[in-house]
């Protein structure tokens, strides 16, 4: 049996252009939503763990090295072959797989992004918050005025990797069988067996999306430097 | 307290099989990749620009794809290409996060070799040491230093992605797991019936955890011990 031999990128895209875009979309949908989360995951809790805050930042700091130090796709199946199992011990929990998707590559991204805003954090030099709280700012005042702008700076390059990580961790939702571009793509590729063509796809739009974040992090970083250090 | 009947076969069975599974594509990967990634990290910073362009584009591709692509790449797409480029699981596993970790490698060598002052350079040359002589000799033994906390690093993220190969169906750790609920909940008399997915996926995560919770603690302590 002779399979494809021919290399046609044009008539597969023409052909399949339509799930591979849903697809996309979904990557795009759920990496949007993990990354608004992980964003708000990490300026909070790297905030109480530059300031350690009692309990929440020993809380924090158990979250973080839990979901470092383990593999996400252990997370992944943890979560929805475990937790949200219909059938398992804990039937109350019902997580869909839209529910689990966005959940569990945010649960990863807020643990780096709390490691990359405690750093941020706290590499904010100690004079400036006592020059906030001697011109009679709050605590809290001085935390969002003060503290979070210059600091979320100093974070937002490696921040933005970590975002970066977490759209191409949404590669693993595969193994859920939710349909982001990846399973859709060896969906279509089960198809039609135009493997060349299909992986040529994967490929393409993956290394567009991360290229093109990765030359944002440098325009971004050169304008949003901290003034003494342009 | 004693631990129910069906816990020591699986325990068994996912530590002989399935983490032995896990270190031998972790061990390869790693030390294959360290050798990779040393020698082009090191080409990166040629002055002949076509060397570094191939090696910068092979950092950027195999670094930007998610792994887990590479992996379904190399297992899908090599028997397309040709019939010597069909891998078994395992290897296919060890070659992508190969590629993924020299690529690390790399960019982490190039960062050590130029933080080495010119200098070093300059008296290796006045020595006689020609291009490969004063990398190896001179320039690298120094750069080690610098790289030894990046590759504590790489260790743990190629344990961690290892699992990745469970995607395409290897024997490791979570494959082992998966197979060992999956019989579970499987009626008797090859199973028990029961659902002990919360456990035995835990158990994996318990065993990632002391695997690699010492390792990164040991790369920031030479981080501050080596380089700072």
């Amino acid at each position: 049996m002779i399979l494809a031999v021919t290399y046609d990128l044009w008539s597969y895209v023409s052909e399949n252009w339509e799930p591979l875009l849903r697809g996309l979309g979904r990557t795009l949908l759920v990496s949007g939503i993990a990354i608004v989360g992980a964003f708000v995951i990490g300026a909070v809790l790297g905030a109480a763990r530059a300031h350690r805050v009692p309990v929440v930042s020993q809380l924090a700091a158990v979250y973080v090295e839990v979901v470092r130090n383990t593999p996400i796709l252990v997370q992944i199946f943890f979560l929805y072959f475990g937790l949200a199992d219909p059938i398992g011990p804990w039937p109350g929990i019902k997580l869909d797989i839209f529910t689990v998707a966005w959940l569990s590559v945010m649960i990863w991204g807020g643990a780096f992004n709390t490691e990359n805003f405690r750093a941020g954090f706290e590499a904010v030099p100690h004079r400036f918050r006592e020059a906030g709280l001697a011109l009679g700012f709050s605590r809290t005042a001085t935390f969002f005025n003060i503290t979070l702008p210059i600091g979320g700076r100093i974070a937002l390059p490696s921040s933005i990797n970590t975002y970066i990580a977490v759209l191409k961790n949404t590669a693993l939702l595969y193994v859920i069988s939710y349909e982001e571009l990846t399973t859709v793509a060896l969906q279509v590729n089960a198809l039609t067996l135009e493997t060349a063509e299909t992986f040529t796809v994967l490929a393409v739009v993956y290394l567009t999306l991360v290229w093109s974040l990765s030359i944002a992090i440098r325009q971004l970083e050169s304008r949003l430097a901290l003034p003494e250090e342009r | 307290m004693s631990l129910p009947d069906w816990v020591e076969p699986v325990a068994r069975y996912m530590f002989q099989e399935g983490l032995r599974g896990t270190l031998r594509i972790a061990v390869i990967s790693v030390v294959a990749s360290t050798v990779i990634g040393v020698a082009l990290g090191t080409l990166l910073t040629t002055r002949f620009w076509p060397t570094r362009t191939l090696i910068r584009f092979y950092v950027e591709v195999w670094r930007g794809l998610p792994i887990i692509v590479t992996l379904f790449m190399i297992f899908f797409l090599g028997p397309v290409i040709g019939n010597q480029l069909e891998f078994d699981p395992f290897t296919a596993a060890t070659i992508g996060l190969t590629l993924w970790g020299s690529a690390q490698v790399a960019e982490a060598t190039r960062g050590a070799v130029q933080s080495i002052p010119r200098e070093q350079h300059e008296a290796a040359s006045a020595l006689g040491f020609g291009w490969v002589g004063r990398h190896v000799y001179v320039i690298l033994p120094q750069a080690l230093r610098r790289l030894i906390p990046p590759l504590v690093s790489l260790l743990v993220g190629i344990i961690l992605n290892s699992t990745l190969a469970q995607v395409i169906g290897a024997n490791e750790l979570l494959e082992s797991a998966e197979r060992s609920v999956e019989r579970l909940a499987a009626p008797p008399p090859s199973g028990i019936f029961e659902i002990h997915a919360i456990e035995i996926y835990g158990a994996v995560m318990v065993v990632f955890f002391l695997i690699c919770f010492p390792l990164t603690r040991l790369a920031a302590y030479l981080e501050r011990k080596l380089v700072a």
